[in-house]
């Protein structure tokens, strides 16, 4: 399992790769990833099996909300509540 | 009969005055409401100068304003046209140059992205929201300056149905996005026949789904004024999320759908769809790209008692044919039709010898009728090309569309459409002329080559890979090209992968072999 550190490492890393591709250079840890095209309709579930493959967590359709995956810092919360066994599901 | 597209609103404020016309990120608009604040606007866009003809250009996300700015530019006896507030500042600034708009309606942020880039054309913004603590620019208005202006009637206008309503870009083989005009009568020959077909009411809730510069949006937004009914916009990062876009349209009540396929797959396979959660919904149209099969089948099943139409038409017909999916015929249907004209239209197949095709033959579909376009916004020679004269009657001139889409008819009469004559591509309806991407790869000063290929996609329809060859083996990175394209071209064309080579393969003529590259690279996925 990843410590905190290597969390938020993984998940920027992967971020950052993606961001490249669209031409993005900065991401800081509290921009919106789809506002900025970052994060799109594909681009979600690139990262979704991202991080059941990376990370070992499994996460439902229901949990593919924006709640959690709006930017870098509300990924890391969701993904670490998910290894505490507590997923924030759908509810807007 | 409404002869210009102001007049669906005029006309529905009169009868729905108190009803919601618009709702955007949870502000809504009563008929009354804006009817009023466009009329404001006409006189607004007059004061600053603009008249008959003149483009005001609409670059801010979709907001209930958007619809205010639409019918308020209409009302000036302006043409609007939506600026995608995603693309890189070097192509709103061409298509503001190319058009030459002269007033802006935008906001403080999309402004900034403009603000190394000269546009000489603009004379005033009008901002969409308030100024921010005095940074006032010369010519710039605050949207309460709106306040000031007569709201219960709009300024005079001799206007007839012939009038370009607003200008749709889209992408151009040669490097640069083409502005397809479009008249009142092309949007109404459509708008009336929708409303006839699809019978919307007053109590519909129906959604926007398609940003503004595409052509989806006309019938969102022009087929609810005309009802009386109420336009739903999705909020643009909605449509990241299934589970989040479904909920929406559970809790807002939709009950008519128009997208893109590849919106309505997403929503198949992770939206957990079904009749009970959306149970106000009646009627699902799609068009822009190719349904596939599997998933249509799919939304049929899990929507049982919605109504699905598949429509097709390239912008500058709008909507031009349409095809009522049968659900008996559905499980042993291999492919979808396009299907047969609509109303007010002709649609005919050609083979190259001038031939009308005959059933099962293959033909490019010409569309006659008001629904065609005039041609494209300051490209005369463009125009000639994809307008032709009508050759197969002499009676009298007219235009035909040359849709360069490849169909062939069945013994029903019903279209299927089987591809492109040319380059032209679709990746979640979105039209890519791959020679645009080219341009901007060979922009680039470090590229020698480039050629852009389609890879067939599921779910949304095509991705794009590019080959570069490099003037200096080992100087360029896949990364730094599509960071270069990013400047020049929307989101949705850059490459998703770049492949770096030393030459590309050529014909025997010499061009470079796209076959051959978009081959090799089907060989290496198998």
């Amino acid at each position: 399992m990843s410590t905190g550190l290597d969390l938020k490492a993984e998940i920027r890393k992967f971020v950052m790769e993606n961001a490249q591709t669209k031409g993005v250079t900065e991401v800081s840890d509290d921009m919106s990833l789809t506002d900025s095209g970052i994060v799109d309709s594909l681009g979600i579930f690139r990262l979704v099996s991202f991080l059941e493959e990376n990370v070992g967590v499994h996460i439902g359709d229901d949990e593919i909300i924006l709640d959690n995956f709006r930017t870098i810092a509300d990924i890391e919360r969701f993904v670490n509540k998910k290894m505490n066994g507590k997923g924030e599901k759908a509810s807007i | 009969m409404p002869y210009i597209l102001q007049q669906l609103l005029t006309e529905s404020a009169r009868g729905h005055a108190e009803r919601s016309a618009a709702w955007a990120r949870g502000r809504t608009l009563s008929y009354r409401e804006l009817e009023e604040r466009s009329n404001q606007l006409a006189h607004f866009l007059r004061e600053r100068g603009i008249k008959k003809g003149d483009r005001v250009g609409l670059f801010f996300p979709k907001a209930v304003e958007s619809v205010v700015a639409m019918f308020g530019a209409l009302k000036a006896g302006a043409v609007y046209v939506p600026l995608d507030p995603n693309q890189p500042a070097e192509r709103i600034t061409y298509i503001i140059n190319n058009c030459g708009i002269k007033g802006l309606i935008t906001s403080a942020d999309r402004l900034r992205v403009l603000e190394h880039s000269s546009t000489p054309s603009v004379e005033f913004t009008l901002l969409t929201h308030e100024l921010s603590n005095g940074s006032v620019r010369p010519n710039t208005f605050a949207w309460s300056a709106l306040a000031s202006f007569p709201a219960d009637h709009a300024p005079e206008l001799q206007a007839t149905t012939t009038d370009l309503a607003y200008i749709l870009y889209t992408s151009g083989s040669t490097g640069r996005p083409k502005g397809v005009m479009l008249s009142h009568q092309n949007a109404l020959t459509f708008v009336e026949w929708c409303a006839e077909m699809f019978e919307i009411a007053p109590a519909d809730r129906v959604s926007n789904h398609a940003p503004l510069h595409f052509d989806l949006s006309v019938f969102d937004v022009y087929n609810t004024i005309k009802a009386g009914a109420t336009l739903y916009m999705v909020p643009d990062e909605l449509a990241v999320f299934p589970a989040s876009l479904a909920h929406w349209i559970e809790e807002k009540q939709i009950t008519v759908w128009y997208s893109v396929p590849s919106a309505l797959v997403h929503l198949v396979l992770h939206g957990n769809v079904n009749g009970d959660r959306f149970r106000n919904l009646r009627l699902i149209l799609f068009a822009g790209e190719v349904f596939p099969q599997k998933y249509l089948k799919q939304l049929a099943e899990l929507l049982p008692d919605v109504e699905l139409y598949n429509l097709y038409g390239p912008t500058e017909t709008n909507v031009c044919t349409y095809y009522r999916v049968d659900r008996a015929l559905l499980p042993v249907m291999d492919r979808l039709p396009i299907g047969r004209a609509c109303g007010n239209t002709e649609v005919f197949a050609v083979d190259e010898h001038d031939g009308m095709v005959g059933v099962g033959e293959v033909g490019e579909l010409y569309v006659r009728g008001p629904a065609v376009t005039p041609g494209y916004w300051g490209d005369p020679e463009k125009t000639a090309r994809m307008c032709v004269p009508n050759r197969f009657q002499s009676n009298f001139e007219e235009k035909l569309y040359r849709t360069g889409d490849l169909v062939s008819p069945d013994q029903n009469g019903d279209y299927y459409f089987l591809g492109r004559r040319d380059s032209q591509i679709k990746s979640r309806g979105y039209r890519i002329e791959l020679g645009e991407i080219e341009a901007a790869l060979l922009s680039h000063t470090g590229v020698c080559e480039a050629a852009a290929v389609a890879i067939p996609d599921e779910e949304i329809g095509n991705r794009i890979k590019a080959f570069v060859s490099p003037h200096d083996p080992g100087s360029l990175t896949a990364v730094e090209l599509q960071r270069h394209c990013a400047t020049r071209v929307p989101r949705y064309m850059i490459p998703e992968l770049i492949e770096l080579c030393g030459s590309l393969p050529k014909t025997s003529t010499g061009k470079i072999d796209r076959v051959r590259l978009a081959q090799a690279n089907s060989q290496a996925a198998d």
